[in-house]
């Protein structure tokens, strides 16, 4: 038997609203964004056309050129011209919102869906370049893993491959080197191309011959939080969107492909007058009762392997099957 | 839900089934076959009607609908099973199906797989877990001469010489998307022949991917033997031109490129596998436009299939076809409108 205290408290006289929206909103999960940041950007000019042609001029045949005084011209050479063509296309995203969430939802919801679509905007663009890579590069299977699949997981012959095939067709890296400082634990990073992972191969980046994790450079400063060790020659970058490809390997496990390549290797081209877009329609020009109103986001992108000598890449299993 | 009416059109039947692409989906979709409606041929569809997922318990089966067949008087039915509409929304690069088991992969030009299956001339299947063929474990094929027991692989040139020791005797295969997410896709090289013009054969039909004056860029690892053909880039001067024989596959491209004091092009073995490096693969690497004033032939201006672009797989509307279905029988004149919820 319990008595009465006299004290109104909790447990007699709950709050009448029981929830209360805390003041900060929980983060939306966004993934790492690594396949924009190494590609060159170019713009397309309104009004001319959807396709966008970048040319580059190859260079002059070296052979010969000597003059022997004989007074005969050498033959001329003439120029090689590649067209990179690239067609520009529209992405597009909108949300419609009932009046009665605004009216009753916590405050400034238009101004969190703009920033889901804003989300949203980076991370299809992000997608869309990795497919670029996924799709129109030539990539060769590891082989110097121990998991007997092929391809193997990765080893350091397999990036060293990688980096020879780089060098050997005159590549440009494209990070500069950190120099070693005196800090107990770090050492100097080479200057080096880009290579981008997915992070279920972090596990197996932490065994390669001569890793060096991010936290052991010598500085951290500017160092991008996507960023996860250096091997060789070639800086690793992870997220968990990477390229994958289900049941393609010789043992019907997934193949994760790494994207490896240095400077002018790729490219992004945004749309003159157009690109990254976000709209709002008032609810006066969705509904016929003025109830709806609309968010959309819009871009417009065209992408393109620019130089396929300057980008190649390594098809990888792990080392347990994931 | 207000209706938006997305897009519409016609078509002359031929009696077979017809696809249409709806690159923003679909909720609702109709047909009016207006030759039969103005006919009075008793017992044919004249209308057909789709409902999608956003009709809940109302919505339209896979391969179903409904249908209204022209009697005395108008009659509403259901269609049979697979005689109306097949909505494809997704590709099977998304939605891979089940792995088949192989039984046999001959040592041949062209290599012909046995297998029970449910593929279509000119699918792309993965094949894997080989046995006996271990160096195209991974590989993509367009395959042909489909039969519910067997098919063609027309990009593999299975010969001794080509690397192929024997046949395969077990695998698996999987059907993938036609497309890669982006277009031109890298195809996999089966074999290079030694000629002032290299022909280039793949393991896929590349007319699909790839036309005369664009320029690819060669990778042959070490293992496929014509080491010196690999990081060079060469132009396409011809596509599917040369016949199957030897080591050529009836899928190849002939390119600028002299290869005749090459090495040979081979496939590593089946038992240097897996530490052999795979596989040999092509990319686009744009393209050399020019005008011939002799031939007037312009080359590298097909903005069709040259440019970089997205591959990726669009939703359609299958219907099919003959007088019980929504396509028509031939010479049938067949109108039809798609509409999407605009929320």
């Amino acid at each position: 038997m319990t008595f009465s205290t006299g004290i109104t408290n909790i447990d007699k006289m709950a709050p009448e609203l029981p929830v209360q929206a805390s003041e900060d909103l929980l983060s939306t999960p966004m993934f790492n964004l690594i396949h924009s940041f190494g590609v060159d950007l170019h713009h397309a000019e309104s009004y001319v056309g959807k396709t966008t042609r970048m040319s580059r001029f190859e260079r002059l045949s070296t052979d010969g050129g000597q003059l022997d005084g004989s007074g005969i011209d050498p033959a001329s050479e003439v120029p090689v011209r590649s067209d990179i063509d690239a067609t520009m296309e529209i992405y597009a995203k909108s949300i419609v919102t009932n009046e009665q969430v605004v009216l009753w939802e916590n405050s400034k919801t238009l101004t969190k869906f703009t920033a889901l679509l804003g989300q949203w905007l980076r991370e299809k663009e992000d997608l869309l370049m990795r497919d670029l890579f996924s799709s129109s590069v030539s990539y060769i299977n590891a082989t110097g893993g121990l998991n007997g699949d092929q391809p193997s997981n990765i080893s350091l012959n397999d990036v060293n491959n990688i980096e020879n095939i780089l060098l050997g067709n005159d590549a440009r890296t494209m990070l500069t080197n950190l120099e070693a400082t005196l800090k107990f634990g770090t050492a100097g990073v080479r200057d080096a191309f880009i290579a981008l992972a997915n992070t279920n191969l972090s596990a197996d980046l932490q065994k390669v011959q001569g890793v060096l994790l991010k936290s052991a450079y010598p500085t951290q400063e500017g160092i991008r939080p996507e960023e996860y060790c250096s091997i060789s020659r070639f800086r690793f970058f992870v997220s968990s969107k990477g390229a994958k490809i289900p049941g393609a390997s010789l043992k019907g496990n997934t193949v994760y492909t790494i994207p490896m390549y240095g400077l002018e290797a790729a490219a992004k081209i945004e749309q003159n007058n157009y690109t990254a877009v976000i709209g709002y329609r008032p609810p006066w020009v969705v509904s016929s009762v003025a109830q709806n109103s609309q968010l959309y986001a819009k871009f417009a992108i065209a992408r393109a392997i620019t130089n396929q000598n300057w980008i190649s890449g390594l098809n990888v299993t792990t080392f347990q099957p994931s | 839900m207000p209706f938006t009416i997305l897009t519409g059109g016609s078509f002359t039947s031929t009696g077979a089934g017809v696809k249409i692409p709806l690159p923003s989906s679909a909720d609702f979709f109709t047909t009016e076959n207006v030759t039969q409606e103005a006919a009075s041929n008793p017992n044919t569809v004249i209308k057909g009607r789709w409902f999608g997922s956003k009709f809940g318990t109302g919505a339209s089966p896979a391969g179903q609908g409904i249908k209204v067949v022209k009697t005395t008087a108008d009659l509403t039915g259901v269609f049979s099973a697979g005689t109306g509409f097949t909505y494809v929304t997704t590709s099977p690069i998304v939605e891979a199906q089940a792995a088949a088991a192989i039984t046999a992969i001959t040592a041949a030009n062209p290599a012909v797989v046995t297998q029970t299956n449910t593929y279509s001339n000119g699918d792309i299947i993965r094949i894997y877990s080989t046995t006996g063929m271990l160096q195209i474990g991974g590989m993509d094929f367009q395959i042909s001469s489909v039969s519910g027991s067997g098919y063609t692989l027309l990009g593999l040139p299975a010969t001794a010489s080509n690397g192929f020791a024997a046949a395969a005797t077990a695998g698996y295969t999987r059907r993938i998307s036609a497309y890669n997410a982006v277009e031109p896709e890298y195809l996999y090289i089966t074999n290079i022949s030694q000629a002032t013009q290299a022909v280039v054969s793949t393991s896929v039909d590349p007319s699909s991917h790839y036309v005369v004056g664009m320029k690819i860029h060669m990778s042959v690892p070490f293992s496929f033997g014509m080491t010196q053909m690999n990081q060079l880039t060469g132009k396409i001067l011809a596509v599917n031109a040369v016949s199957a024989t030897s080591n050529i596959g009836a899928y190849n491209l002939t390119i600028d490129i002299d290869s005749s004091t090459f090495t040979a092009f081979s496939f590593p073995a089946s038992t240097s596998s897996p530490t052999a490096t795979l596989f040999a693969t092509l990319s686009p690497a744009g393209a050399s436009t020019q005008f011939d004033p002799v031939t007037g032939v312009q080359t590298g201006y097909n903005f069709q299939i040259q440019p970089f672009r997205t591959g990726q797989f669009v939703p359609y509307m299958f219907l099919a076809g003959g007088a019980q279905s929504p396509a028509g029988a031939n010479l049938d004149v067949i109108n039809w409108i798609a509409y999407k919820f605009e929320n």
